[in-house]
C-alpha cells in the first residue's frame, strides 16, 4: 500500500445492479447502487464522471450504449471503474451477469471494456459466480476483483454491501492517505465478508478475489480529504522531497525488518517517524 | 424330487445355522468385517428372521455405531413386536442417551420374556442414576432370583452402598470381573465424584486388563481432572486395541488440539485460551474469575485449595468433546472438580450466549461440589447456579422461555423428591431446561422465604451424604409436599399472567408484526406496549421491544426509541445489534455513561466485536476512563482490525490521557509503521517525544 498512487485526469465510474429475481434482491440491489452512486457524488469533485443503471435501466442494451460512449470520451490518462451488482451464472464455461431482458456474457463484456481508451482499468463484479468471469475479463492495466472465487460459487453475495461500505468508513483507509485504494477496499470488504460468515456460524459460499494486488493497490478508487494538496504547492518543494526521502528510507528499512535485530529496527524507525512527522509539520505550517 | 433337489433343500435348511454360528464365530474372533458380512448375508436370505436383525444390530451396538444397531432393533421389532432382546437392545441404547423412554422399553422386554435378567438390571441402572437406590435394590433382587450372580445387579448393589459412603459387602463378590468395577465406576462419574471413578477403574484394569472400554473411559476421567499425560496413554491404548468409540477417538483428537492453546496462570487461577482469541478474551475472563471468585469466597465462607481451571473452546465440537456420555444438558460449560470447560463467545452465534453467567454458574459448582465433596444433588448444584446468575446481575441468566411457559401450563414441573429425574433421564425434548429452571426457581424461593443464608446451610448439609427430603424437612421445616405446594403457589403468582396469556401473546405478535409492514407505528406501539406487558422476558428474535424501538424511531421520536431498548436490555435483551442502536442512541442524547453501560453489557456476551471495542473506548476517552479505554483498545488490536494504524493511534491516545507516556510513544509509532502518513498520529508522536525531551 506504500505504492505511490497516480493522479489521473477524469475517473470514468460505471455503477449497475442488475436484475434481482424478488422484490427483496431487487430492492437490495438498487439500494446499493444508489448508495454507490451519492456516495460518488456526494463531494462534487469534478474529475468524476458517474453514471449508475438499476432497476428496469439496467439493460445490456443500456449498458451498451454507456460503455461504447465512455469509449468515444476517456482518453488514455482517464481511469476507468466499472462496479457489477447483482446475480450472476456461470454453466461451466461461461460467465453471464443477469440483466432485465437479454444478459450480457464475460467475453461480451470484454469487448466492449476493450474499447475504452482509459489507461487504467478497474472492474469489481460483485455478483454470485464472479469468479468465473476473471479469465475473460483479465488485461494489462485492467484489475479485476470478483466476489466469489470461481463461476461454482452461486449463492447470492454479500461483497457488494462491504465494498460499498469501504467508501464510506474511514477505517478502509489503512494507510491514511486520504485515498482509498483499490486494494483497500477490497481488503475491507473481504475482511467483512468474512467475518459476516464467521459470526453467522454459517459455511463462507463467496470467497473475494483480486487478480492483481499490486495494481489495486496503486488505483486510487475514491479520494477524501485535502490529500496531496502539499504536493502541488511550489512553495513547499523542498520540505516535500525531504519528506519524500524519509519515507523512502522508512520504507527500506520496513523491508530489512526481519532481518534486523528487532530493538535496532525500533529505534531506527522511531527516529525517521519522527523526522517524518516534523517535516510533514513544517509543511503544513 | 431328484436326489439333486433333496441336496439343495436340505442345504438350504441348514445354512442359516451355519451361517449364524459362523457369524458368531467371526464376532468372538474379533474379525467384525466379517461378522458383519455374515450377519448381511444372513438376513438377506432371511429378512423375516428378526432375531438374526437383533444380533447384528448387538454386534454394530458393541462397535460404536448405536444408530444402525437402532435401526436393526427398530427392523426386529417391526417383524416381531414382541421380541425380548430387540426390545432390551432399544432399552439400552435409550439409556446410553439417558433417554426417559428407555424404562418402558425394559419394561416391555421383561414382560415379553420374565427370564431376561438383563432388563432389571436396565431397570436397575437407570433407577440408580435417578438416585432412586429403592427401586434400584429390588430390581437388582430380581436379577438375582433369575440369575444368581448376576454381575450387573452385584455392581448395582455394591454402588448403592459406596454412593451413601458405606462398606459393601457387594464389592467382594464382583471379584476378577472387571466390568462390575466399571458400573461402579459409572456411578461415581455420573455422580461427579471423578476421583473415585477413576480408582474403580483402575480396579476393573487390575482385575480385566484387556476391558478396553474402561481404559477409555479412566482417559477421559483422567482428562476431566486436567491430568493428560496419563490421560493420553490410556486413551491411545484403547484406540491402539480396537475400542474406537466417538469418546476415544474425539478425546485423543482433542488432546491433539491443545497445542493451539495457551494456558494463562495466576496463583489461583489457570485460564486456557484457543491462541487466536487469547488476547482478546483473557482479560474480560480472568477479571470475571477473580469477581467470582471472591464473590463467592465471601458467600459461602470457603476458600478453595488449588487453582480453578478454566478452559474455553471456539469450536463447540471440542466442548461437546468434554460432555460425551454426561446426562443433562452440559449445552455451555461443564465443571469436573475444579476444571471448567466451556464454550467461548466466538462458538455462538452474537447474542445467543452470555458468557459470563455461564462461568459464574459454573465457578459455584466447583465451591459446592468442593464444600460437599461431591455429594451435593444434581437439582440443587445446578439450582444454586442458575440462582448465582441472576444474583450477580439481573439481565444475566436465562428468561421465562416458550417450553418452560409450556411445561408449567401443563404441569410438567416435578416433585422436589423427584426433580433430579428430569435432569437425568427427561421424558420430553426441554424437560432439562425446564428442570434448571425450576431448580434455579426453588433456590431463588428458598432464599427469598428462608434468606440467602439457609442455601449455605443447605450446601453444609448435602455435604453430609443426606437425601433431598430430609434435607428438606429438617433445614426448612416443611414436609416436601408442603414444600411443593407452596413454591408452585409461588411460580402460578409469578408467572400466571404469561402462562394464561401466552397463546393470545402469540397472536397478538403476529398482529404487530403485520401492523409494522405496514407502516401502522402508532398502533406497532400501543398493541405491542400490551404485548410486553404479557409476556416481558421474551427477548429473542422477533420480541416486541425490538419492533415498538423500530416504530419509534420510524416516527422519528429518539426518545421513545430509547426507553424502548432501556427496557429490552434491563429485562436482559441481548442482541449486540440491537445493544449498539440503544448505545448510539443515548450517546446522541448525551448520556454518555449510559451508553457506556450498554456496550459494557456486550463484553460479558459477544466480545469477538472489533466495533464493540472502538465504540466504547471511544466512550470512555470521553468521559476521561482513559484506563479502561486503554483495556478496550488492547482489545481492539488483539482482533486485527482493518483499520491497524487508527487503532494503534487510539490505544497511544488512551495511553497518553492516563500519563503513560512511553506506552504511549511506543503505539503511536506501530500506528505510523502501518501509516508513516497518518497526520494525528504523527503530532502525538512529537508531542510525547517532545514531553519526553522537556
Amino acid at each position: 500500500m506504500a505504492a505511490a498512487s497516480p493522479v489521473f485526469a477524469s475517473t470514468y465510474f460505471v455503477t449497475v445492479a442488475g436484475l434481482g429475481g424478488e422484490p427483496d434482491y431487487e430492492q437490495r440491489f438498487a439500494a446499493l447502487a444508489t448508495d454507490m452512486d451519492k456516495l460518488l457524488r456526494a463531494d462534487g469533485q469534478t474529475d468524476r464522471i458517474v453514471e449508475t443503471l438499476k432497476g428496469p435501466e439496467a439493460t445490456r442494451a443500456k449498458l451498451e450504449a454507456t460503455l461504447n460512449r465512455i469509449a468515444g470520451q476517456a482518453k488514455a490518462q482517464d481511469a476507468f471503474v466499472l462496479m457489477m451488482i447483482g446475480h450472476g451464472t456461470f454453466d461451466g464455461t461461461e460467465y453471464k451477469f443477469n440483466l432485465p431482458g437479454p444478459d450480457i456474457s464475460a467475453p461480451e463484456l470484454a469487448v466492449l471494456l476493450n474499447r475504452i481508451p482509459a489507461g487504467r482499468q478497474l472492474v469489481v463484479d460483485m455478483t454470485s459466480a464472479s469468479g468465473g468471469a476473471a479469465s475473460a475479463l483479465k488485461k494489462d492495466n485492467r484489475t479485476v476483483i470478483t466476489a466469489t472465487k470461481s463461476g461454482t460459487e452461486k449463492n447470492a453475495t454479500v461483497f457488494a454491501r462491504f465494498f460499498v461500505e469501504a467508501l464510506r468508513d474511514p477505517a478502509a483507509d489503512v494507510d491514511k492517505n486520504e485515498i482509498i485504494s483499490a486494494l483497500e477496499a477490497f481488503q475491507y470488504a473481504e475482511k467483512k465478508t468474512a467475518q459476516f460468515y464467521s459470526e453467522a456460524k454459517r459455511l463462507a459460499t463467496e470467497h473475494p478475489q483480486v487478480d492483481d494486488a499490486q495494481h489495486a493497490s496503486s488505483f486510487p478508487l475514491f479520494r477524501f480529504g485535502s490529500a496531496s494538496a502539499a504536493v502541488t504547492d511550489p512553495a513547499k518543494r523542498e520540505l516535500v522531497a525531504k519528506k519524500d526521502e524519509i519515507e523512502n528510507k522508512i520504507d527500506a528499512l520496513k523491508y530489512q525488518k526481519t532481518l534486523m535485530n528487532p530493538d535496532d529496527y525500533k529505534r531506527q524507525l522511531t527516529t525517521l517517524l519522527i523526522e517524518l512527522a516534523k517535516a510533514q509539520e513544517a509543511i503544513d505550517k | 424330487m431328484t436326489w439333486r433337489v433333496l441336496v439343495f433343500l436340505c442345504c438350504a435348511f441348514a445354512l442359516p445355522a451355519q451361517t449364524i454360528e459362523r457369524a458368531e464365530a467371526l464376532w468372538r474372533a474379533h474379525d467384525y468385517e466379517g461378522a458383519n458380512n455374515a450377519f448381511k448375508a444372513l438376513v438377506a436370505a432371511q429378512p423375516k428372521n428378526a432375531n438374526y436383525r437383533v444380533r447384528w444390530g448387538d454386534l454394530f451396538y458393541e462397535r460404536f455405531n448405536p444408530g444402525e444397531a437402532q435401526k436393526l432393533y427398530e427392523e426386529a421389532l417391526e417383524i416381531d413386536p414382541k421380541n425380548a432382546n430387540a426390545l432390551l437392545g432399544e432399552a439400552q441404547i435409550l439409556a446410553d442417551g439417558f433417554d426417559g423412554k428407555a424404562i418402558e422399553y425394559a419394561k416391555k422386554a421383561v414382560e415379553s420374556n420374565p427370564k431376561l435378567y438383563q432388563a432389571h438390571e436396565l431397570m436397575a441402572r437407570i433407577a440408580l442414576e435417578d438416585d432412586n437406590s429403592k427401586v434400584a435394590a429390588s430390581e437388582a433382587d430380581e436379577a438375582f432370583s433369575i440369575q444368581s450372580d448376576a454381575l450387573e445387579a452385584t455392581a448395582i448393589k455394591a454402588s448403592i452402598d459406596l454412593l451413601a459412603d458405606k462398606e459393601s459387602p457387594w464389592v467382594a463378590k464382583i471379584g476378577n470381573r472387571g466390568k462390575g468395577y466399571e458400573t461402579i465406576a459409572h456411578f461415581y462419574m455420573i455422580n461427579r465424584r471423578y476421583e473415585d471413578s477413576i480408582q474403580y477403574l483402575r480396579k476393573a484394569i487390575a482385575a480385566t486388563p484387556d476391558l478396553w472400554s474402561a481404559h477409555s473411559e479412566l482417559g477421559i476421567n483422567l482428562m476431566r481432572l486436567g491430568r493428560e499425560g496419563e490421560a493420553r496413554k490410556e486413551l491411545q491404548l484403547a484406540y491402539d486395541n480396537h475400542y474406537r468409540d466417538a469418546a476415544t477417538a474425539n478425546s485423543l483428537t482433542l488432546m491433539d488440539s491443545y497445542s493451539k492453546f495457551q494456558t494463562f496462570e495466576t496463583p489461583t487461577t489457570a485460564l486456557r485460551l484457543n491462541k487466536k482469541e487469547a488476547d482478546v478474551l483473557r482479560p474480560y475472563f480472568e477479571e470475571e474469575m477473580k469477581r467470582a471468585m471472591a464473590t463467592y469466597e465471601k458467600k459461602y465462607k470457603y476458600a478453595l485449595k488449588g487453582a480453578v481451571q478454566v478452559e474455553v473452546y471456539p469450536d463447540h465440537e471440542d466442548f461437546a468433546v468434554r460432555t460425551m456420555g454426561l446426562p443433562g444438558l452440559g449445552a455451555l460449560g461443564v465443571t469436573f472438580d475444579n476444571y471448567i470447560a466451556m464454550d467461548s463467545p466466538s462458538g455462538r452465534p452474537p447474542g445467543s450466549f452470555h458468557w459470563a453467567s455461564t462461568l459464574w454458574h459454573e465457578m459455584s459448582h466447583v465451591y459446592v461440589i468442593k464444600m460437599t465433596n461431591d455429594r451435593v444433588p444434581r437439582w440443587f448444584t445446578e439450582g444454586l447456579s442458575v440462582h448465582e446468575e441472576t444474583a450477580a446481575s439481573p439481565d444475566w441468566g436465562d428468561r421465562l422461555s416458550p417450553e418452560i411457559i409450556a411445561a408449567i401450563r401443563d404441569k410438567k414441573l416435578l416433585p422436589i423428591a423427584d426433580i433430579d429425574r428430569g435432569f437425568v433421564h427427561p421424558t420430553y425434548p426441554s424437560q432439562v431446561i425446564v428442570s434448571y429452571y425450576q431448580a434455579g426457581k426453588i433456590c431463588d424461593y428458598i432464599s427469598e422465604r428462608w434468606g440467602e443464608g439457609k442455601l449455605l446451610d443447605i450446601i453444609h448439609e448435602f455435604a453430609k451424604n443426606r437425601p433431598t427430603i430430609d434435607v428438606i424437612r429438617e433445614q426448612l421445616g416443611v414436609e416436601p409436599e408442603a414444600f411443593d405446594k407452596d413454591f408452585l403457589a409461588m411460580i402460578d403468582k409469578e408467572t400466571s399472567k404469561t402462562v394464561a396469556g401466552f397463546a393470545d401473546w402469540t397472536k397478538q405478535v403476529r398482529e404487530i408484526n403485520q401492523l409494522a409492514k405496514d407502516g401502522k407505528y402508532d398502533e406497532v406501539i400501543a398493541k405491542g406496549r400490551a404485548a410486553e406487558g404479557l409476556y416481558p422476558d421474551y427477548v429473542e428474535s422477533g420480541n416486541v421491544y425490538s419492533f415498538i424501538a423500530d416504530a419509534c424511531l420510524k416516527k422519528e421520536d429518539k426518545a421513545c426509541a430509547m426507553d424502548e431498548l432501556g427496557r429490552y436490555s434491563k429485562i436482559g435483551g441481548r442482541d449486540p445489534e440491537t445493544m449498539k442502536k440503544y448505545a448510539k442512541l443515548l450517546q446522541d442524547a448525551g448520556k454518555l455513561k449510559e451508553a457506556e453501560a450498554a456496550l459494557e453489557r456486550l463484553n460479558y456476551i459477544f466480545p469477538v466485536d472489533a466495533e464493540l471495542h472502538e465504540r466504547l473506548g471511544g466512550l470512555l476517552m470521553q468521559t476521561g476512563d482513559a484506563k479502561r479505554a486503554v483495556l478496550e483498545y488492547q482489545a481492539l488490536i488483539a482482533m486485527h482490525p482493518i483499520d491497524m494504524a487508527g487503532s494503534h493511534y487510539n490505544l497511544a491516545r488512551a495511553y497518553q490521557a492516563a500519563g503513560q507516556k512511553d506506552q504511549a510513544r511506543e503505539e503511536a509509532v506501530s500506528a505510523l509503521e502501518a501509516a508513516p502518513n497518518f497526520r494525528p498520529a504523527q503530532k502525538l508522536l512529537l508531542e510525547v517525544s517532545r514531553d519526553g525531551e522537556k
